[in-house]
């Protein structure tokens, strides 16, 4: 048989704690991201020119390179400076500094996005602009860009099986352990493979919904409720 | 009629090499109702939105209920951004767009101005905006995202969030003209009843039948400057300049 159900099962215990740390680093890093690349960018659009260098070229770099050479340079060069991380620490430093930079720029794309005449009617209303931007131009921000900010969640989640190679048991380094005993590649990583879907599917479905949800406008939220108000 | 509440002296402001108001003066007396007419591109709206700052001038002078801002050329205030955002709460404004805050409903948009920047109470800020949604006849509608309501009665919050920060005059910038015409009447006669409360209003608009009726002064510019003004009784019947005869009757043939 190609497919063994008793290494497979056998398996299951380890590539399940696997999957945990997969889930964990990918909500750890996820959770960090998405609120530090509000920041980042909103220091590339600060009116400091030194804050908007140091901001571009971090996400320049970051952009530029890929997560696997950032990861393996973190863990394995970084000590030569003295900086000595343990895997956990380098994979979520790693993993964090690479997501944020993109989201910084789905943030700043989004921000900018909003209307002009918005920014008018806050102004007018006396907001200062710090003001505007949290009360009237962020909130507008984020609501489109949900779905996209899920999407790179969800890339998040299959990008962590890099990890691996600064040692961190995720599911990915755990299925490589197995598969190194018993040889059976073909049933290990099929169950890999699934696990990764398992988790995979939901989410990129659940992003479907929201983007559905999101066309429908302000509205929808308040309409439902109503519906349910005349059913009583 | 004798406190001035918008006094602009010598402002100029260019796009570019393009002039769009030259030396530009005039004050604007408490309690007083001023119509801006003239063609598209003679720098009516420019004007509304740089006494609110939101175009800096290039140089002159705008006090706003005594207070002077000087603006210079290399597009800084003599004060701060702070003293600013404090002017324009003195100032309301509506736009040809609305400008309404989509994520927030009729009600939450009228209360953004009194909560975040005035910092009232919730309970005054609350009842405040039930009155100016009575005020502007909307109230069934406060709960209502402004994309499930027409562009009347969009504009009609729009105006009540501007009034709800109290304001010492109102800026009305083409505030009709986005909207089909069988629903203009019912902004217009939300602006005839601030008239009747004594509203220091800047009415741009193309809508001469309502400036004739509530404007103390009528102001015709055209190429950035006032080519000239008077009483609407002398404006409209009595035109001097033949720049104002030419539009007046190019505006008046085409409505009728």
């Amino acid at each position: 048989m190609l497919f063994n159900v008793d290494n497979a099962y056998a398996a299951l215990g380890v590539l399940s704690l696997g999957l945990l740390m997969t889930v964990f680093l990918t909500i750890i890093c996820g959770a960090t991201s998405l609120v530090a690349g509000v920041f980042v960018a909103l220091a590339k659009m600060s009116k400091r020119r030194w804050l908007r260098a140091i901001t571009g070229s971090y996400v320049t770099i970051i952009r530029s390179t890929p997560l696997l050479v950032q990861l393996i340079f973190i863990y394995y060069a970084l000590p030569f400076v003295g900086i000595r991380l343990n895997p956990l620490s380098a994979a979520y430093i790693g993993l964090s500094l690479n997501v944020t930079a993109y989201l910084s720029e789905v943030y700043r794309g989004g921000i900018e996005a909003v209307s002009k005449g918005q920014h008018d009617a806050a102004a007018a209303l006396g907001m200062k602009n710090s003001v505007a931007m949290r009360r009237v131009i962020f909130p507008q921000a984020l609501r489109t860009l949900i779905p996209t900010l899920g999407n790179y969640i969800v890339s998040l989640f299959k990008d962590t099986s890099l990890a691996s190679v600064v040692t961190i048991q995720e599911l990915m380094f755990k299925g490589q352990i197995i598969a190194a005993q018993n040889y059976d590649y073909m049933t290990i990583y099929a169950m890999v493979f699934l696990l990764y879907l398992a988790v995979g599917y939901p989410a990129i479905r659940f992003v479907t919904y929201l983007e559905k949800r999101m066309k429908n406008g302000y509205a929808v939220k308040k309409a439902s409720k109503r519906k349910v108000g005349v059913a009583q | 009629m004798s406190t001035p509440i918008i006094e602009i002296k010598n402002l100029t402001k260019s796009f570019g090499t393009n002039m769009v108001l030259k030396d530009f003066s005039t004050t604007i007396q408490k309690g007083e109702v001023v119509g801006i007419i003239g063609p598209s591109g003679s720098g009516k709206s420019t004007l509304l939105r740089c006494i609110n700052f939101l175009e800096i001038a290039d140089s002159g002078s705008i006090s706003i209920a005594g207070e002077e801002v000087l603006v210079d050329n290399k597009g800084g205030h003599s004060v701060p951004a702070l003293k600013i955002a404090q002017l324009r709460t003195k100032v309301g404004m509506v736009f040809q767009q609305f400008n309404l805050f989509p994520h927030l409903t009729a009600i939450q948009n009228i209360i953004a101005g009194p909560k975040y920047v005035l910092k009232e109470d919730q309970k005054e800020r609350e009842q405040k905006a039930r009155d100016l949604l009575e005020m502007v006849g909307l109230s069934e509608k406060m709960d209502h995202f402004p994309e499930e309501l027409s562009g009347g009665q969009q504009q009609r919050v729009a105006i009540a969030r501007a009034l709800a920060m109290n304001p010492e005059v109102m800026l009305f910038d083409e505030a009709t003209s986005a909207l089909d015409p069988e629903i203009v009447g019912e902004v217009l006669s939300v602006m005839r009843k601030l008239v009747d409360d004594g509203m220091t209003m800047l009415v741009v608009t193309h809508e001469m039948g309502f400036v004739r009726q509530v404007a103390d002064r009528v102001i015709f510019m055209d190429e950035g400057k006032i080519v000239e003004e008077g009483p609407p009784s002398q404006l409209f019947d009595n035109p001097k300049h033949p720049r104002t005869k030419d539009f007046l009757s190019a505006i008046l043939s085409h409505t009728e």
